[in-house]
């Protein structure tokens, strides 16, 4: 048992890695067994995540685990500490809801079986791309997991709707240069420091912080994660990228492959640069003007799309911006409230995404225009929608706004009121573009619903549809009330200790 | 001293729970059986309510403790005196308005009447909330959910006129509800408290003058948009599409209320007495209260329609509350509390009136009413008496909050705040006496009389139906008890006079009774 415990970081991801490997073996036989293995191995990565993470809150420290024994700087150093513990719990956790909520959709690809082990193959592959990128205590695997993420990521986004392969290639022609330009970043801090662990770059570069590859490296290091994480201005790939994506793994792509990429820049700006030099000062200033800008922009272009995908890109621009902002605060408060963001965002957009794909399941809408009254049909979709439209908004008592208060607090206890305004602002954008959608939902032209896709079984849609679905309920609500509860067991020594200690 | 009760929290949370069972099961039951939920949920609160009115009095606090709800902040709620006024005005308020519904939805065939029965159970749930929170963020998140309840009411019809008027609601509740937020974040990172304390927390000198007085105004700016301080007020004119018993549960009970409630919190509770006068805030909102009770009574003059005309008149009536708590005394801010319940239950008589007559007759313009009393004479009857005590008429509930209000300006040397006041007892009197001289009046000529109401009478029976009238002749009785001996039943003038006083801190002659 104890010998279990002991390999947990790295049974999170064998787990999904092994699925990964078999699902097109397995796809040779049978099309369900490759599809229950994919579900399987993730939901033992789940369980995995969960155990972990209750052993760091036991232990009160970060685990380290070296892979295959081998000691850095030589070998890969896995760091678990409560804050990546909890990322890695919302990874497998959506991973796991996603694949089980894919499984209808085979059914629509008509009988094409490559399509389909395809698919799982490289939704899993997502999946342990994010896990590791979440895991790693080393900035050169952290590129590697961060390429493995990209490639599956091409993938998802070329099988999706017609436009998905062009989506796909402007993805992979910026999110190369994203990679080149982290790839070049490490390579600056190699240079100057001779390590690629975490932990030793932060005690090297502790007294040449200002020497001028260090400032070349952060340059670098933000347009890679600002690409990545599709900050404004350089989201240019994301709304076609989530909006003609597979509508399955859209959830996925929409909701966590933005938001582990924005866990990787606070790992780096706040573990490993030492964040009270003025170089560092300079940077999350510029962080900030584009967070500011990427947060009325994503706000302000959701508002003229009748599609609904492209309104929920657009947000995530915005609601990304959030998260950046909370780093450029960078006081107690505002990295709780980017944190926060991060996890209950995820739900959210995971949710909205679902609800997404389930009206283009049951129906085959796109547009908010055709909702038409569908509330009447698909009251589980709808009350999903509601809740987590409202929770973007920021209304109490859902998640998003437990994160905007502290986002708030920590704003103004810095004195950057203009961020409390902006969070403002950003609110009432979201309150009109969510709003539309609820109008055409619950008040629009009855008749205007498409066709019925006929679905077996007591509910609107199939229950791997409805489950994922009710889980994003409970976890927003959920997430919102015991916020407290998160940040004093988990987050608070981390936070501390590990980025402000 | 403290109660450590589960109480409070049964009270807030009775209703949420049964507006999540009629969301639920609502289509599967019968509408009986729909109905007979929200009564007995409404009872049961009423009932705890009630239980805990003699202990307060006495001086005690009901407190549940829940979690924290963010870093630093537990989920908490109590009855402290000014609460208990409310509380017990919206569950003693919600049984007679389910009643009233209920008769109301099926005189008239509403449509999605279980969406509707749900949205008005957390709209009371969330009533209660802001009733009994004793922090702000307790309040705050209890102030949204009213919002969000309250927007499925008034946009109920759902076509272009509902959906505009909706959109007016949400536009003016969240944009105030936005930077009431801000407030609450900026007063939390300040002070580092948001509990309520008589008095205020808020200490003269702790910020400058100017910005205190920002602060002040973005606190109270929730508060005014919901109680319909001009030149806030836009949302509730066009609110008036949602069906009556919305607009009476809009007016008298939930929402307006809910907004003179939160300048009470804000204004005595966080910033008290001294900072909200130091900083000018007070004397500023003074200003806006007496400008709108001169002129939504000029406005509602000229309304044909009956509740548009009502719904200028909840304007100036609210603005009476704001202006006693702006004055500040202890007399002024007894009237002020007091004129919650006086004015809940004058204007929930009025508007359920207006419903009656709506679903009896399909009548809406007040000129096309003349006679109807011989169709309807218990519900004009009551209307008449309501519009008395509206005027502050003695011997009417309305007659004591006004005369505390005037007494307190009088001895606060505010002549222009006793001029406004008289003014618009005066006001009221031309907006609504008229009203019932038309209905009390006979008809230009017998022939278009009868032409007029008795064809659009959609039944032959006297009046309207039961479940519709015992409602407003029972609300109409409590006003005229009340106006005789104001502290009958719950003792709710005590416990008016018992929040003004630990607000101010002085007693003087006024307590010696």
């Amino acid at each position: 048992m104890s010998n279990f415990l002991n390999h947990l970081p790295v049974l999170v991801i064998i787990f999904p890695l092994a699925a990964t490997l078999l699902c097109p073996l397995l796809g040779h036989f049978s099309r369900d067994f490759s599809k229950r293995a994919v579900i399987f191995g993730l939901f033992l990565s789940m369980v995995c995540a969960f155990i972990q993470l209750i052993q760091v809150i036991k232990n009160g420290e970060p685990i380290h685990y070296f892979i295959g024994g081998w000691m850095p700087p030589i070998g890969i150093e896995f760091v678990i500490d409560g804050l990546n513990g909890l990322i890695i719990v919302l990874v497998s956790t959506i991973s796991w809801m996603t694949s089980l909520f894919s499984s209808p959709f085979e059914l629509l690809e008509r009988g094409n079986e490559l399509r389909s082990v395809g698919y799982y193959t490289i939704l899993c592959f997502l999946a342990v791309g994010l896990l590791g990128m979440s895991s790693t205590g080393d900035a050169f695997n952290l590129y590697v997991f961060m390429e493995i993420t990209a490639l599956s990521g091409y993938g998802l986004i070329a099988i999706g709707e017609e436009k998905g392969p062009i989506a796909a290639f402007r993805y992979l022609m910026t999110g190369t240069i994203g990679a080149s330009m982290y790839l070049l970043g490490v390579g600056f801090l190699y240079a100057l420091t001779g390590t690629l662990n975490m932990a030793d770059l932060a005690v090297r570069l502790a007294d040449s912080h200002d020497s001028p590859l260090i400032i070349a490296s952060i340059a670098c290091l933000i347009i890679g994660f600002g690409i990545k994480m599709a900050l404004f201005p350089l989201h240019g790939w994301q709304p076609a990228a989530h909006s003609y994506a597979h509508p399955a793994a859209d959830p996925m792509i929409a909701g966590i492959m933005i938001k582990i990429p924005a866990y990787a820049m606070l790992r780096f700006f706040f573990c490993i640069f030492d964040k009270s030099s003025p170089i560092i000062e300079t940077f999350f200033t510029a962080i900030s003007i584009m967070a500011i800008c990427g947060i009325l922009y994503g706000s302000l272009k959701a508002l003229r799309y009748d599609t609904y995908n492209k309104i929920l890109a657009f947000s995530s621009i915005g609601q990304v911006g959030y998260i950046a902002m909370g780093f450029a605060i960078g006081n107690f408060y505002g990295l709780i409230g980017a944190v926060l963001h991060i996890v209950s965002h995820a739900f959210m957009k995971v949710g909205l995404f679902y609800t997404s794909a389930a009206l283009k399941y049951k129906y085959d809408i796109h547009k908010i225009s055709e909702l038409g009254q569908v509330y009447r049909k698909m009251p589980v979709t709808s009350l999903t929608m509601v809740v987590c439209a409202l929770s973007m908004v920021g209304l109490p008592p859902f998640a998003g706004f437990f994160s905007k208060w502290y986002l708030a607090l920590g704003a103004i206890e810095k004195g950057q009121y203009i961020f409390v305004a902006v969070l403002i602002v950003s609110s009432l954008l979201g309150v009109i573009y969510f709003f539309r959608i609820f109008e055409n939902m619950f008040m629009g032209e009855f008749n205007a619903i498409g066709t019925d896709n006929p679905v077996k079984g007591k509910f609107e849609v199939p229950w791997q549809l409805i489950i994922p679905m009710c889980m994003v309920i409970v976890a927003i609500v959920a997430l919102g009330l015991f916020n407290s509860f998160i940040i004093n067991k988990v987050l608070k020594v981390t936070v501390l200790e590990v980025f402000l200690g | 001293m403290i109660i450590e009760s589960i109480g409070p929290a049964l009270v807030v949370s009775i209703p949420l729970f049964s507006a999540l069972l009629i969301l639920f099961f609502g289509n599967k039951i019968k509408p009986n059986q729909r109905e007979s939920i929200t009564i007995i949920a409404s009872i049961i609160v009423a009932a705890i309510v009630f239980s805990m009115v003699s202990e307060v009095k006495d001086g005690n606090e009901y407190v549940t403790t829940l979690w924290n709800i963010v870093d630093g902040i537990s989920l908490k709620l109590k009855t402290d005196a000014a609460g208990m006024v409310f509380a017990c005005i919206a569950s003693g308020l919600w049984i007679l308005t389910s009643i009233y519904s209920i008769g109301y939805v099926r005189g008239h065939n509403e449509n999605n009447q279980t969406g509707y029965f749900a949205a008005f159970a957390t709209c009371i749930g969330s009533a209660l909330g802001i009733a009994l929170a004793a922090n702000l963020i307790t309040f705050f998140i209890f102030y949204e959910m009213l919002t969000l309840a309250t927007y499925p009411l008034v946009a109920h019809y759902r076509d272009q006129k509902a959906r505009f008027s909706g959109r007016k609601y949400l536009a003016y509740t969240l944009i105030s509800g936005q930077l009431f937020f801000a407030a609450i974040v900026w007063v939390y990172a300040n002070y580092g408290t948001t509990e309520f304390i008589a008095g205020g927390f808020i200490e003269v000198g702790s910020m400058s003058k100017n910005l205190m007085c920002i602060l002040f105004f973005m606190m109270l700016v929730g508060g005014a948009v919901k109680a319909g301080v001009m030149p806030l007020h836009g949302w509730l004119p066009s609110a008036m599409v949602a069906p009556t018993p919305v607009s009476a549960l809009l007016h008298a009970v939930a929402v307006v209320k809910a907004g003179a409630f939160c300048v009470l919190r804000v204004v005595c509770y966080v910033f008290g007495p001294k900072a909200a006068l130091w900083c000018g805030g007070a004397e500023i909102l003074s200003w806006f209260a007496i400008a709108t009770i001169i002129l939504s009574s000029l406005v509602a003059i000229r309304q044909d329609n009956l509740k548009a005309r009502l719904a200028f008149s909840t304007l100036g009536q609210l603005s009476y509350i704001i202006l006693g708590i702006s004055i500040l005394s202890v007399y002024s801010l007894t009237g002020a509390i007091y004129h919650i319940v006086a004015h809940a239950f004058l204007k929930i008589t009025l508007f359920m009136a207006a419903g009656a007559i709506f679903v009896h007759t399909h009548l809406s313009e007040i000129s096309t009413m003349k006679g109807i009393v011989k169709r309807m004479p218990i519900t004009c009857t009551a209307f008449g008496v309501a519009s008395l005590g509206i005027a502050g008429l003695p011997l009417m509930a309305g007659f004591v909050s006004k005369f505390n209000i005037i007494e307190g300006a009088f001895l606060n040397s505010k002549p222009i705040g006793i001029a406004v006041l008289v003014a618009a007892a005066l006001l009221a009197l031309t907006y609504l006496i008229p009203v019932v001289q038309i209905f009390f009046g006979k008809g230009l000529s017998k022939k278009s009389h009868n032409l007029q109401v008795d064809s659009l009478c959609h039944s032959e029976a006297l009046d309207a139906s039961w479940s519709m009238v015992i409602p407003l002749v029972v609300t109409v009785v409590i006003s005229i008890i009340l106006g005789i001996a104001p502290n009958a039943g719950l003792n709710l003038y005590d416990l008016a006079i018992k929040a003004a006083v630990s607000i101010t801190g002085e007693g003087g002659i006024f307590l010696a009774g």
